[in-house]
C-alpha cells in the first residue's frame, strides 16, 4: 500500500512585493508634491466658495501686523517693506508673463489698510487676475462664529 | 584530505529593502505641509486708466465698518439679508454694480465674508452678480464724486 504524501504548505507571508509597492508609493509622493513657495502663517478667511488657484502663481502675504512677504511662485516668499515695493515686483512678474495670476495670502484679522495697499498695488501693475486664498467654511465653523 | 566548500550565496539581500522604503514613506508623509490651495477669484478690471463712470445711485454700495457692521446703501444689514434685499434690484437690471468699500480698520475677512456672500448670488437667489467692485483707497480718491 502506497502512503498518501503530505502536502507541505508554506506559512509566511509573502512579502517579496513589498518593496515594489513601496517605491511606487514613494514615486507618487514625489511627482505629486508641491513645495510651499510662502510659509508665513495667516488665520485665512473662511469662504464656501473655492476655486483651484493655477500652479505657480505669484504669492503675496500679509500678516495681520500688516507684515508684508512676495513670491514670484517659483523662489522661496522674500519680506518687502511695503506696497510700493509689491508694485515693482508685481510690475516686473507682469511684464515677464501677463496673465500670471496672484495669490493673496492675508490673514483674516489683518487691517483692511494694509490688505488695500497691496491690492492696489497689483491693480496698478496691471495684474489681471487676484485669487483671495481661503479656507472651506463648515457648518462648525459658522456656527462657532 | 577533506576540502569543505564555503556555501556563499549568490543573491543580493534585499530583505530590508521593504523596510527602507516605508522609512522613506513615513520621511515624506511627515515633512509634507497640505498648502491651501483654493480661493475666491477677483478679476481686475482690464487695462484702462479710465475706469467708467458709475453714478452713485446706480449701484449699490456695501460699507464694511471697524467692528464687523454692514452698511447696505446707508442702512445697517446683516451679512445673510444682502442678497434678499439685492434681489429685486438685479432682477430689473443684472448689471447692477455693487461696490464693497472696507473703512481701513475694517478687517480683512469681512470683506472676504461679503465678497463670498455676493459671489453665491447664482446658487442662493438664483442671479449671478456681474459687477462688483472692490475700490482701492486711491481709486476713491482719484474717481469718487
Amino acid at each position: 500500500m502506497r502512503l498518501q504524501t503530505r502536502s507541505v504548505q508554506n506559512t509566511g507571508i509573502p512579502t517579496a512585493s513589498m518593496a515594489d509597492i513601496a517605491f511606487l508609493l514613494i514615486i507618487f509622493f514625489m511627482v505629486t508634491i508641491s513645495f510651499e513657495v510662502d510659509k508665513t502663517q495667516v488665520g485665512l478667511p473662511k469662504t464656501e466658495l473655492r476655486i483651484e488657484i493655477p500652479k505657480k502663481s505669484a504669492y503675496v502675504s500679509v500678516t495681520k501686523n500688516g507684515q508684508i512677504r512676495v513670491s514670484g511662485g517659483d523662489e522661496i516668499s522674500v519680506p518687502v517693506p511695503g506696497p510700493q515695493e509689491v508694485l515693482s515686483f508685481a510690475a516686473d512678474v507682469v511684464r515677464r508673463d501677463p496673465s500670471k495670476a496672484f495669490v493673496l495670502k492675508a490673514d483674516r484679522e489683518a487691517s483692511y489698510r494694509h490688505v488695500d495697499g497691496v491690492i492696489d498695488a497689483l491693480k496698478q501693475a496691471k495684474a489681471e487676475v487676484i485669487y483671495l486664498l481661503s479656507d472651506q467654511e463648515t457648518v462648525e465653523s459658522e456656527a462657532g462664529q | 584530505m577533506k576540502i569543505t566548500r564555503s556555501n556563499v550565496s549568490d543573491e543580493i539581500p534585499t530583505s530590508s529593502m521593504a523596510d527602507i522604503a516605508f522609512l522613506l514613506i513615513i520621511y515624506f508623509m511627515v515633512t509634507t505641509t497640505f498648502a491651501a490651495t483654493r480661493g475666491l477669484d477677483f478679476s481686475l478690471p482690464k487695462d484702462d486708466d479710465t475706469p467708467p463712470m458709475i453714478e452713485k445711485e446706480e449701484s449699490v454700495l456695501i460699507e464694511i465698518q471697524a467692528g464687523g457692521l454692514l452698511l447696505v446703501d446707508q442702512k445697517a444689514m446683516p451679512l445673510e439679508d444682502i442678497l434678499d434685499y439685492l434681489k429685486p434690484k438685479l432682477e430689473i437690471n443684472q448689471t447692477k454694480p455693487v461696490i464693497i468699500r472696507p473703512q481701513e480698520n475694517a478687517q480683512y475677512g469681512d470683506m472676504v465674508d461679503v465678497f463670498d456672500e455676493l459671489r453665491q448670488a447664482k446658487d442662493k437667489i438664483g442671479i449671478e452678480i456681474k459687477n462688483i467692485s472692490i475700490p482701492t483707497q486711491r481709486e476713491i480718491d482719484m474717481f469718487w464724486f
